[in-house]
């Protein structure tokens, strides 16, 4: 598959709609950390400057200042990286955020290894884990710029807190600008019938290239863009596994607690299928290019497929 | 990958530059760090320019402190990276380590040649700097704040529990005194009487998305460590002679209390077209920007060479 290579990157699609939509709905604010060049919120705040704090380098001090305004009542967005936000200041959210359930949604960037070239300390590859964990809060991770855009609009008519884990570099696009997105919602990007590859965000498009790699083996991969994490779209995954009666679930984040936990867990008591998960195995990432990152990893499309080749075997 | 073998002094690399001989004069001290400084910038601008990604404009305004401390006035040993009594050192604004690899290539810590791998895979030169990746590195750094934190516990060790006389050096950066940590931190440093830890602070006066006024002000910040128990002492972070007297006078201090020095710098400083531009905080150079900045290091190394016939 050829994919079309994004123009932006995610992180960059969500701050542009959250700034289209500032002038229809004028009840929300910003709040950043001296990231604004980075998460692109400065659009935001060249058009509503009123509207848009800047807290500096200081996380947790901008996470209990959100929560603050939220609690009279105001739509906050907080802008950040995903380890600031998720595990720096993850107390705060969860006492101060999700559990009086406050209207404060995160554009959460560095998504994964896709901070490659940055290192451990800028990639946030356990922040699936902490934020599904937390109660209240929902997990929205967008594959391309459409789906990001579709994103904020979740985020913003959603009550509560949500969050949406982006991408730092431009990748590629897949879906059509008048896509529908909705809470809860997957996409089959790809039907098959041996195998189903459940994933997310960037990895939707390792998906797809294993599902390339798969046909010239005769296999007929399944891959399914799990968009929304939490909550997540069990149906289709039984509809899908009904089919196929094997599952990989493929994500840029360390394995143990992602989504391939929570998917396995559900199979385990529902619909019982062998099943691999593939992520991060104990480890941190490292500095790098992001392509060659994820394939040093056991990331990569090559990665996935050789995996669920196997698995496919098992079955028969 | 290789590993940091401490003590194994069968590796150790010859460093292009020794630490200053003591019998130097202040001047001939100063000339020859002025001259070690404008490779080391030279060195960040190759590193980033082949990376094509870091942090060149902290890098810069840091490298005239960060000299003066490796090649000068810190007691370390590139064979024994692990040795207990050497003094540390801690860049806890990590996005700046460009200038920290640079120091410990210099210096011998490891092969110069290897500076060009920054940020790539399998490289020892982490995008922020990993303590266990490479040897001489004190701590790691990146997430700010938290450097800072790690120096005053290795003060810690070094004052109340392992009762060494090192001394623990620390570069902040100016946004990064934003965090809260940082405060938090100082206030244990105080409790504490570090009087072993010297925290310099790099203002450059610019941060990601501005200057420090626009994004948080902190000023004044001399005021601010001052109430939080330290000994405040202001340098031209630019000046040798400055860098050199003021940091050995909070080295030599010892007075029970932890030392701030506030360095005023220029972000960028050395190259005219990053200095003061907030574009060039984490931007690499294209070819032409490139072949500027090394120009114009160059003919700033001519001249030096020149001070000194």
């Amino acid at each position: 598959m050829n994919f079309v290579p994004a123009k932006i990157a995610t992180r960059r699609a969500f701050a542009e709609r959250m700034t289209e939509c500032a002038s229809t709905d004028k009840d929300f604010v910003v709040f950043e950390s001296d990231l604004a060049k980075s998460t692109y919120s400065y659009l935001f705040k060249e058009k509503h400057p009123e509207r848009y704090f800047n807290m500096g380098i200081a996380e947790i001090g901008t996470m209990g200042a959100a929560a603050g305004m939220a609690a009279e009542g105001r739509k906050v967005i907080v802008c950040g990286y995903g380890v600031f936000i998720t595990m720096r200041a993850v107390e705060a959210i969860r006492s101060f955020i999700c559990y009086p359930h406050l209207n404060v949604k995160f554009l959460s960037s560095h998504g994964g290894l896709t901070a490659a070239i940055d290192g451990v300390t800028h990639q946030s590859t356990e922040d699936i884990a902490f934020m599904t964990t937390l109660p209240r809060m929902k997990v929205l991770v967008p594959a391309d710029t459409a789906a990001a855009k579709a994103a904020f609009d979740i985020a913003l008519a959603t009550p509560g807190p949500v969050f949406t884990r982006l991408t730092r570099d431009p990748l590629y696009e897949l879906y059509d600008s008048g896509e529908e997105f909705h809470l809860g919602g997957s996409k089959i990007v790809r039907a098959g019938k041996d195998v189903t590859i459940a994933s997310y965000g960037d990895m939707v498009f390792q998906a797809l290239a294993a599902a390339d790699e798969l046909a010239k083996g005769g296999i007929d991969a399944e891959v399914i863009d799990f968009y929304s994490l939490k909550p997540w779209d069990q149906a289709a995954l039984a509809q899908s596994l009904k089919k196929t009666q094997a599952l990989v679930v493929a994500e840029n984040h360390q394995k143990r607690n992602g989504f391939g936990y929570e998917a396995a867990v559900w199979v385990l008591q529902n619909t019982p299928v062998p099943t691999r998960l593939i992520g991060l195995e104990d480890t941190f990432g490292e500095s790098g290019a992001y392509q060659k990152t994820l394939e040093k990893f056991g990331l990569s499309g090559a990665a996935i497929a050789e995996k669920a080749a196997a698995l496919v075997a098992r079955k028969k | 990958m290789k590993t940091n073998r401490a003590g194994d002094s069968s590796l150790s690399i010859e460093g292009r530059y020794a630490p200053n001989a003591p019998d130097l004069s202040l001047n001939a001290r100063v000339e020859r760090l002025r001259r070690i400084a404008n490779v080391m910038r030279r060195n960040v601008i190759d590193m980033v320019y082949t990376a094509q990604s870091g942090h060149i404009g902290g890098s810069l305004s840091a490298a005239d402190i960060v000299t003066a401390l490796y090649f000068d006035l810190m007691n370390v040993d590139p064979a024994r990276p692990h040795w207990e009594e050497r003094d540390r050192f801690v860049l806890s604004k990590g996005h700046a380590c460009p200038i920290w690899y640079s120091a410990l290539a210099l210096r011998g810590f490891f092969p110069e040649d290897e500076l060009k791998t920054l940020r790539r895979n399998d490289s020892r030169l982490q995008g922020h700097p990993i303590a266990s990746y490479l040897p001489g590195l004190d701590a790691s750094t990146g997430s700010l704040g938290l450097g800072f934190a790690q120096a005053v516990g290795i003060a810690m060790e070094g004052k109340l529990v392992k009762k060494k006389g090192y001394t623990v050096f620390v570069v902040l950066g100016d946004g990064e005194i934003d965090e809260g940590v940082v405060w938090e931190a100082s206030l244990a440093a105080s409790k504490y009487g570090l009087d072993n830890l010297v925290a310099i602070v790099d203002i450059n006066n610019l941060q990601l998305d501005g200057t420090i006024g626009e994004v948080m002000p902190t000023e004044p910040i001399d005021d601010k460590f001052r109430a939080f128990g330290f000994d405040v002492l202001t340098m031209n972070g630019h000046d040798m002679a400055d860098v050199l007297m003021t940091l050995a006078k909070a080295r030599n201090a010892r007075a029970g209390r932890p030392v701030c020095v506030l360095a005023r710098t220029v972000k960028g400083k050395g190259v005219d077209f990053m200095e003061h531009e907030l574009d060039w905080h984490g931007k690499a150079p294209n070819d032409e920007q490139y072949g500027k900045a090394c120009a114009q290091l160059e003919k700033t190394g001519r001249e030096l060479e020149g001070a000194e016939a």
